[in-house]
């Protein structure tokens, strides 16, 4: 078979560039990025930091109901005083201290439990992944630990037993492993004295913030509720008095950081056939070279052994 | 008939004094409010009292102090011994009945015989069981022979104290009598344990008076002791938790902390670990009249792991902690850096620079290949394979 | 004064030299510490936390040192796309650095995960998450290694399973490499495509980090940085090694290749930092390159570690000159390191407050990884002929027909 090769050849860098390019400046282009909408059911939590006491009863709940050691940190074995979510620690209640001491506010932190979270988009092996009602759960029998979802969530959430041979991965569950036996509310909601955090559907949550905001304007910040659009989305849902980067809240856009991802994937493989695609170019380009080598290769041997004076 | 004023003083005695139905509604009520029953309570109290049902309390001493038994007659509400006595028929105890000798073992055999099945049994104190129980006997009968007869018959069993509950100071080690609790040696009877030493009184009275209007025991624990008053530790309802939650600690006895009221916890306070009320009841009915009220940690006296093992002013554990009263700050900062291994890493990463720098510096003339075979070498170099 | 490479060469130098010592001892040791954090947890061998929860290992050891471990790939596309046949005589040596660089790296991998005992259910593509860039990458990179990488570096061991003597050996010898010689485009396209999509996967893993990743370097276009950066590394670690060894072993000096070698990688070099410079104005960040903060300064350094040796190169003076080549190569390669390193740990900027520096076992355990790399191409290039030579040196034992056809 007699390939031109030069055409082969523009034909194939073409192709790559121009997939690889276009892969590249996917985000620019005008179709409408594959986005996930909140399931019709999904649960989370409206956190409204403005009720929030700081008295802390869900932490050492959140602690009982998950089977967890406390973390004592510095306490000398005295206290739970956890200075950051970790592998021992789901849930936690950190305050918020303006400079000259003019605002302050309390802040619940656990894991957000997002409509499209980078987490699940990153885990290899579906470790991290939708529940029903959309709650993000782990799965011991499928992690790596990797720790891909680490370095994916942008509000930092799961923390790793670093110091375990059976290390696993930790987070809030939603008490999923209580809901709906013995619970119908994660542990935190339940001892809350001020209902600051409550449970039930995303929607309802939803509406239920938006009648306070509407209820005060000005009271709440930016009179919006956080997670409404994050990062397309979360089911945790926060409303504060002070801006919400200051409680440790990234700023995000609406768009999933894992959508964005899938949208560069998808141009660039075009399900896998670009690199199939690709691969078939390949294969007849090299052909054709494998076939001038293997004839250079003889009529070397041919040249030696005329040299030589050897006829074989 | 006349209603007795003098609510301070509990006088030791069985006279049954007629109260009128006004004041002896007020009692009950004051009664069953102590000890957290409802008013509901209070009108079945009533109910079962007027109907003539007071059940009989056969109460036994063993290897004890009496302090339970002190401790009982030092309360006012319910006001009188009289009253509680109204409320019951206390048909045995050693330190108030006014029998003594035969005439009271023929009183223990009458009202075992008069109530039997029906009469509530009170212990007090631990009963001894190596060789046989011979080291506490009531009239040539071991301790361990006369609360297993007067077991047999009896319609409920209540502990009251350490020492019936599991030995309390007898038990400490070596534990030369083998005192034990009643429940360990009345294996498979139901037996309500109220351990504290002493026992607060309020404790009984509630189990008591709820038997009396409802003919049945409160919720129990694991232990047999009543939730309503083990079910949580000093250090969950301490007045001076604050003082703990805040690090504010009294270092050593006198010192200004200890002055001010501080937490307790370093001088050895064994509130964590110990499952009572005395926070809430207190004793003697003065206010504070409680250990830890009164300055000094309390030791676990109702807890077997505890009294009389881990020393007074040895610190406990605290198997559920609980957050302090400061906060974690929004970004606390995590992760190290180890100056050694920067020195490590920087000498490695220099090292390998100057490895490639000393490597260029021999490359100022092209190689030449070598045309000479070199000699040939001891290494195994061998093709065969 | 240049002698061309003609054929490949089995070092008959010995094996157990004080530097072959020293590199084995290190990988040893490295070794005995991987066992030791099998036994423990990570926490206690390495420097990870919550916040920066990838380290030396899959930072430096896998996506910065695979990326060295390019040049099977980019010679292999030069010889047999561009039909550069004067590469033929170093394509054993650079699939070799590919093989040695790429099973380090995989080893690295392997003590970092924290439940590898999961790794099972790779084998059954139900549980994997398709969406997922790691899962691409670890499958791609196992794929590589076990079909591609392993079917190159055939030739030379089949070639002394020839020579072994015994007549068995010999004839399965020559049918496996028939074999091969019949079926050399498929593999061939396969050690193309593979490596194409991990090494610019390698890239897409830290787009899903988001604004987790410095500006300066956060990119749509990072699959596309990366790839073409794995080309120059992979080029900038064969002249490397060939320089290295010319010189360990007296080789000969072959300009055309070297030569061609670092014209090549100077130009996709350039070609790179022009695509680097649009991205950013594209993007509008390029004024965070002059605000002299530490990320600021690390991206300049970077650019310059790369931009100066790939204009001095275009020097033919600079390029013929032994110190000079490989003073800019290695500066060179410095900076194309520390670019495909930098996104995923120094520009990572994680939520909270969080500080990281490997400890000194992993330092040692990274160390210890590439120092194995090292002795295990010591012991190939000495047992088998793979380094090139020019005609002239005789010393050594030449690759035989029909094997040196590859």
């Amino acid at each position: 078979m007699d390939v031109n090769r030069r055409d082969v050849l523009k034909v194939l860098l073409g192709g790559t560039a121009v997939t690889a390019i276009a892969g590249s400046t996917a985000h620019v282009a005008k179709a409408a990025p594959e986005t996930v909408q909140p399931l019709e059911d999904a649960v989370g939590l409206l956190y409204d930091a403005t009720k929030c006491i700081g008295c802390r009863a869900c932490m050492p709940a959140c602690q009982n109901a998950n089977g967890l050691v406390p973390d004592r940190g510095l306490s000398h074995g005295l206290y739970m005083q956890p200075n950051n979510l970790n592998s021992q620690t789901k849930n936690l209640i950190k305050l918020y201290v303006a400079e000259d001491g003019h605002e302050r506010s309390f802040m619940k932190q656990q894991c957000m439990h997002c409509v499209d979270p980078a987490c699940v988009s990153g885990c290899p092996m579906q470790a991290l992944h939708k529940e029903p009602k959309g709650v993000v759960g782990w799965d011991s029998g499928l992690c790596i630990g990797c720790r891909y979802c680490q370095i994916a969530c942008p509000f930092n959430i799961p923390k790793f037993e670093w110091y375990r041979v059976n290390p696993k991965i930790v987070k809030c569950e939603l008490c999923r492993h209580l809901i709906g036996t013995t619970e119908t509310q994660p542990a935190c909601t339940k001892v809350c004295p001020t209902h600051a955090v409550i449970y039930g559907k995303r929607s309802d949550l939803l509406a239920e913030a938006h009648r306070r905001i509407k209820e005060k304007p000005g009271y709440y910040f930016e009179d919006r509720v956080y997670g409404e659009t994050e990062g397309g989305g979360t089911q945790c849902l926060v409303l504060s008095r002070v801006d919400y980067t200051k409680l440790g809240l990234p700023k995000m856009g609406p768009e999933s950081n894992a959508s964005r991802v899938r949208r560069v994937t998808n141009v660039i493989y075009q399900g896998f056939l670009t690199p199939v695609v690709i691969y078939g170019g390949l294969v007849a380009v090299v052909r054709d070279r494998w076939k001038e080598h293997l004839q250079h290769v003889e009529d070397e041997r041919n040249e030696d052994n005329d040299s030589k004076g050897m006829h074989v | 008939m006349h209603v007795r004023d003098d609510m301070s003083l509990a006088v030791p005695t069985a006279i049954r004094n007629g109260l009128d139905r006004r004041s002896f509604l007020k009692v009950v009520a004051q009664a069953t409010a102590a000890i957290g029953l409802t008013s509901t309570m209070a009108a079945k109290v009533v109910a079962a009292v007027e109907k003539g049902a007071r059940p009989s309390v056969i109460w036994l001493h063993f290897q004890e102090c009496t302090g339970c038994t002190e401790t009982l007659l030092r309360t006012s509400h319910p006001g009188l011994a009289e009253v509680v006595f109204d409320l019951i028929s206390l048909d045995y105890h050693e330190t108030l009945m006014a029998a003594a000798g035969r005439q009271a073992e023929e009183a223990l055999e009458a009202a075992i015989k008069k109530n039997s099945g029906k009469y509530i049994l009170v212990v007090e104190g631990a009963i001894p069981t190596k060789e046989n129980g011979i080291y506490m006997q009531i009239g040539q009968k071991t301790g361990l022979d006369i609360v297993k007869h007067v077991a047999a018959s009896a319609g409920a069993i209540v502990a009251i104290g350490s020492c019936a509950s599991w030995g309390g100071i007898p038990s400490a080690d070596p534990n030369p009598t083998g005192a034990s609790g009643v429940n360990k040696i009345l294996e498979g009877k139901m037996v309500v344990t109220l351990p504290g030493c002493p026992a607060n009184p309020y404790i009984l009275l509630g189990t008591l008076l709820q038997f009396v209007a409802l003919g049945k025991l409160p919720e129990l624990d694991e232990l047999g002791r009543p939730k309503f008053a083990y079910g949580r530790t000093i250090h969950e309802h301490c007045p001076r938790r604050a003082h703990f939650d805040a690090g504010r600690f009294a270092e050593e006895f006198g010192d200004e902390g200890h002055r001010l009221g501080y937490c307790l916890y370093k001088l050895g306070c064994k509130g964590p670990s110990t499952h009572a009320s005395c926070s809430v009841l207190q004793f003697c009915e003065v206010v504070d009249a409680w250990p830890i009220g009164l300055g000094h940690p309390c030791f676990g006296c109702t807890e077997q792991s505890v009294a009389f093992r881990v020393p007074m002013h040895k610190p406990s554990e605290i198997v559920r902690p609980t957050p302090p009263s400061t906060y974690a700050p929004v970004s606390a900062p995590q992760g190290f850096i180890s100056p050694i291994a920067t020195a490590v890493g920087g000498l490695i990463g220099g090292a390998l620079l100057g490895a490639g720098w000393m490597a260029s510096r021999g490359m100022k003339d092209k190689p030449a290949p070598s045309t000479h075979t070199p000699p040939p070498n001891q290494n195994s170099d061998s093709e065969k394979e | 004064m240049s002698e061309k490479w003609e054929q490949c060469v089995r070092l008959k130098e010995p094996l157990l030299t004080k530097p072959f010592k020293f590199f084995l001892g290190l990988a040893g040791f490295a070794l005995v510490l991987v066992a030791l954090r099998e036994v423990s947890g990570l926490g206690y061998v390495t420097g990870l936390n919550d916040g920066y929860a990838w380290g030396l290992f899959k930072n430096w050891n896998v996506t910065a040192l695979t990326a060295l471990g390019s040049g099977g790939y980019a010679v292999a596309v030069m010889a047999w796309i561009f039909n550069e046949r004067k590469f033929h005589p170093i394509m054993r040596t650079a699939v070799l650095t590919s093989l040695v660089g790429y099973g380090t790296g995989m080893l690295a991998l392997g003590a970092d995960v924290g439940r590898p005992w999961n790794f099972i259910h790779i084998i059954n593509p139900k549980t994997w998450n398709h969406h997922s860039v790691l899962l691409e990458v670890a499958v791609c990179m196992t794929a590589y290694v076990i079909l591609a990488l392993n079917f190159e570096n055939m030739p030379p061991f089949l070639e002394r399973m020839y020579q072994s003597g015994d007549p068995q050996r010999s004839k399965r010898a020559l049918q496996i490499f028939h074999y091969m010689q019949k079926s050399f485009p498929f593999w061939i396209a396969l050690a193309f495509v593979l490596p194409s999509m991990h090494q610019s996967s390698l890239g897409s893993l830290m787009f899903l980090a988001g604004d987790r990743v410095h500006p300066l370097w956060q990119s749509a276009r990072l699959p596309l940085f990366y790839l073409l950066m794995a080309y120059v590394l992979g080029f900038a670690c064969v002249l490397l090694v060939l320089i290295l060894s010319t010189y360990a072993w007296d080789l000969g000096w072959d300009e055309e290749i070297l030569g061609r070698l670092a014209i090549v990688m100077s130009w996709l070099t350039l070609f790179w930092l022009v695509l680097q410079f649009v991205d950013l104005a594209y993007r509008g960040v390029f004024e965070l390159a002059f605000t002299f903060d530490r990320y600021s300064i690390v991206f300049l350094v970077e650019t310059v570690l790369i931009l100066v040796p790939a204009l001095a190169l275009q020097s033919a003076s600079l390029r013929e000159k032994p110190a000079h080549l490989f003073r800019l190569t290695l500066t060179l390669t410095i900076g194309g390191l520390l670019y495909r390193f930098t996104p995923t740990s120094i520009a990572f900027m994680p939520l909270g407050n969080y500080t990281y520096f490997p400890s000194v076992i992993e330092i040692l355990m990274s160390v210890g990884f590439t120092a194995l790399a090292v002795v295990v191409f010591l012991y190939a290039v000495k047992r088998f002929a793979i380094l090139p030579a020019s005609a002239g040196k005789i010393a050594a034992e030449a690759a035989i027909r029909p094997f040196d056809t590859l």
